[in-house]
């Protein structure tokens, strides 16, 4: 007993000095910088909020990201009804889910550039149809973006739901005579509210925080994001206002997250999953099929000229095709240079990423340590699940610069893990919590260790689970900006800060191709990683 | 011979069990009955060695163990879930010890216990390919494969349907008595507890209320709890199955 806590007690010591150093100390010397160099001072604060034009990038963010997070919830409860209570076509189901995940295998800065060759004056759908839907540049631009973005994530969360609500109550409602509207407000609406709140909620901090997206098609509508980078990176740096617009991305960011905690009460679980036997209904299913269809069609329309565009020998001039650009992307070495490094940080991200997700599980799903120690590494969850990628960027540059972890492999390492542990970890916890608790005390009772029985049973029954973890990690370690630009340096340059850096010169046939070998990267690492996960037991089904 | 001397426990405060003392003897099958939240499991617990008494000894042949950590107690146990480890197959659950332990068992021993439990067939079987009853015998195979000085069987029959709990039951006793094995059993049902020990511990709120061979308990029953919450329902079964067989139920006694 003694010797099993105290390996779990130096785990535990490792993930706090871990998250003591890159994500409580930054966030306190950001607080301090807000306050000014000297004595610590409201003057900063002040001086930012009563600029004309903050408030303005305040409301902004604040109306586009509630818009769109409304946008990208209703269309992702539809992808997800239609999945879950249609008779449609299995094939159509599996495509559907396939479309609504495809955005996430991209980083938010290549949607912008595929509205701008899209919606664009010049852009595919544009031509198409033979005129400009809406300005590009600006809240419309950034809405569409913000959409594609966030549909993803509030689809994964209402089809999980849904696949755990109870059916039955359809049947129970339609016998007692309910009308259709009655019924699917009983027997759908009801059970998922929370979740529908939660996708909102979530839906609309990614878009509040989201840097890649503005950056491309923000134009004259400004948000706080790049409020923020032009305060820190622009053409006359200011660290004391950049870190008081830091800290006020934070409020609200903090404020959603508490909220969707609070939610979560609400969620029904139901133990049992039931298949009930649908009613069969044409009109039904012909109705949510072609909305989901259509939705597809979108968003895939979207996404056709970053395959289409850098296929071609000048996009929209010279619309012969070529492999001409794949080739000068292939051919030059800066580019393949920076390829490498992002795929060698991506690896280390998502292995070391597992090894804290797994060790803070651990404590909290499979130990006997105090009630503190778990309260701790629940707490990191909880802050770093509310930190904006941006704001945790903006805090190890004020921490870090003239360290010698200053711009290194590291530090951007260590940024992912600490930006992305939430997630990863709370899949570590939901998995061994469900395991069987007498596992650690039967094998004790036959000779083994504790680091044995993690060896020998716990971590081989949740390999399925440490490999979906170690996915999450290289995913969004491929994709990931908002913190990376700002502690990114000239030689430690990933694909996605590398973009934003091409942006600048408008080399946007390398923008598109540099952004396919990061969606190719990740769909065939995310299909090597879904077939070693079927292959490895302890399968959460 | 395990001793338990005035022994108390509480959590948080709030006491789960009270001044228990009792012997249990070599060989000997006891039971451990009461309605839950009587503090059965914490007894268990205590024994096993999970759980450390605030209060009173725990001694086997004279040993005082209250204090020795859980795998040096050389007790053993069998979970209400079995806690079969699903990574890897039946016979490598049933040898898991064997690989910290290699002299406990004998290769010729653990073919007879194979044998014994009526495992021969499943060796090569994934956990999840067995049935309820051969999940149990493949855990008290584990554990018997670490010859325990005490087997700890924490509710064995409760997850078993009609004809496997009869069998499960006679070879609990088999065991017992081929290896004069002590054998401890928590249940909440008092025909299991009855049928299958040699006597019976009623706890009742964390005391104990009765201990007694079986026929004891039923024809001597100790207090108003044995009658009403033990025997009580015995009576109710035994006047259902009376009435479906179409006899009359001898008298209450």
């Amino acid at each position: 007993m003694n010797q099993r806590n105290l390996e779990l007690k130096v785990i535990f010591w490792v993930i706090t000095g871990l998250f003591g150093l890159f994500l409580v100390l930054p966030i306190g010397v950001l607080l301090l910088k807000s306050l000014g160099d000297g004595w610590p001072t409201l003057f900063f604060f002040a001086d930012v909020l009563g600029q004309p034009g903050f408030l303005q990038a305040l409301g902004n963010s604040f109306t586009v990201a509630a818009l769109a997070a409304v946008l990208a919830t209703a269309l992702a409860f539809c992808m997800a009804y239609a999945v879950h209570y249609t008779a449609l076509p299995r094939r159509f189901k599996s495509a559907l889910i396939a479309v609504a995940s495809l955005p996430m295998y991209l980083p938010t800065i290549t949607y912008g550039f595929a509205i701008i060759y899209s919606f664009g004056r010049q852009g595919l759908i544009t031509r198409l149809l033979g005129r400009q839907l809406f300005d590009i540049y600006g809240m419309a631009g950034l809405l569409v973006g913000y959409v594609i973005y966030t549909v993803p994530v509030a689809f994964l969360l209402i089809h999980n739901t849904m696949g755990f609500v109870d059916k039955k109550p359809l049947i129970v409602s339609k016998v007692m005579g309910d009308r259709p509207l009655a019924t699917f407000r009983i027997a759908v609406l009801r059970p998922l509210l929370g979740t529908l709140a939660g996708a909102f909620i979530q839906a609309f901090f990614l878009c509040f925080t989201d840097f890649g997206i503005p950056a491309s098609v923000g134009g004259g509508y400004e948000v706080i994001a790049t409020l923020l980078y032009n305060r820190m990176l622009g053409g006359i740096p200011d660290f004391s206002r950049g870190a008081v617009i830091a800290m006020v991305m934070l409020i609200p960011s903090v404020g959603s997250i508490c909220l969707l905690r609070y939610l979560e009460r609400f969620n029904i679980r139901y133990s049992r999953i039931d298949r009930a036997e649908l009613t069969d209904s044409r009109g039904r299913d012909a109705g949510w099929g072609t909305a989901g269809a259509l939705i597809c069609v979108a968003v895939l329309s979207i996404f056709a000229v970053i395959f289409l565009v850098p296929c071609v020998e000048a996009w929209p001039y010279q619309t012969g095709l070529t492999g001409e650009h794949f080739r000068a992307v292939l051919a030059d070495r800066q580019l393949v240079a920076v390829y490498i490094h992002s795929l060698e940080l991506a690896l280390l991200t998502a292995a070391v990423g597992t090894l804290v997700a797994y060790g803070a599980a651990l404590i909290t799903a499979r130990s006997t340590l105090p009630q503190r120690y778990k309260g701790a590494v629940e707490s990191f969850s909880l802050i770093t699940n509310a930190i904006p990628g941006m704001v945790l960027g903006v805090a190890y540059m004020f921490l870090f610069s003239g360290s010698s972890l200053q711009n290194t492999m590291v530090l951007m390492v260590l940024c992912n893990i600490v930006h992305y542990f939430s997630t990863p970890y709370l899949m570590m916890k939901n998995t061994l919590s469900k395991m069987n608790a007498g596992w650690e005390t039967t094998a004790m009772l036959m000779g083994d260790s504790w680091l044995k029985t993690i060896l020998r049973v716990v971590t081989p029954n949740a390999m399925s689970s440490l490999i979906e973890v170690f996915s999450y990690y290289f995913i969004n370690a491929m994709v990931t900006i908002s913190a990376l630009i700002f502690i990114a340096g000239a030689r430690t340059m990933v694909l996605t800060t590398m973009i934003k850096q091409l942006q600048y010169v408008n080399r946007f046939n390398e923008v598109f191709v540099l952004s396919l070998l990061i969606l190719f990267t990740n769909l065939i690492a995310k299909g090597f990683f879904s077939w070693l996960a079927k292959k490895a037991p302890g399968r959460t089904k | 011979m395990l001793n338990l001397h005035h022994v108390y426990k509480s959590f948080d405060g709030t006491p789960v069990l009270t001044d228990i003392s009792l012997q249990v003897d070599d060989g000997e099958i006891v039971s451990i009955l009461g309605p839950s939240g009587c503090g059965k499991t914490t007894l268990l617990n205590l024994i096993l060695g999970t759980v450390t008494a605030d209060e009173g000894d725990i001694l086997y042949n004279g040993e005082v163990l209250t204090h020795m950590p859980m795998e040096k107690r050389g007790f053993n146990i069998v979970f209400q879930d079995y806690a079969l480890f699903p990574n890897l197959n039946v016979w490598q659950n049933i040898t898991y010890g064997l690989k910290n332990r290699p002299g406990v068992s004998s290769a010729q021993e653990v073919e007879e216990l194979i044998d014994l439990l009526g495992l021969r067939a499943h060796l090569d079987k994934s956990i999840d390919q067995l049935s309820g009853g051969q999940k149990q015998r493949t855990a008290l195979a584990r554990t018997l494969v670490m010859k325990p000085r005490i087997l700890l069987l924490d509710e064995p029959l409760s997850a078993l349907d009609g004809v496997i709990k009869e069998s499960i039951k006679e070879r609990i006793k088999a065991i017992a008595r081929d290896f004069h094995l002590t054998t401890i059993i928590v249940t909440h049902d008092p025909e299991e507890a009855l049928t299958l020990s040699d006597r019976v511990l009623i706890i009742e709120n964390g005391k104990i209320s009765q201990y007694a061979a079986p026929s004891e308990i039923v024809h001597h029953p100790r207090n108003d709890f044995v009658r009403r919450f033990i025997l009580n329902q015995l009576e109710i079964k035994r006047s259902n199955i009376y009435a479906l067989f179409g006899e009359q139920p001898a008298a209450a006694v």
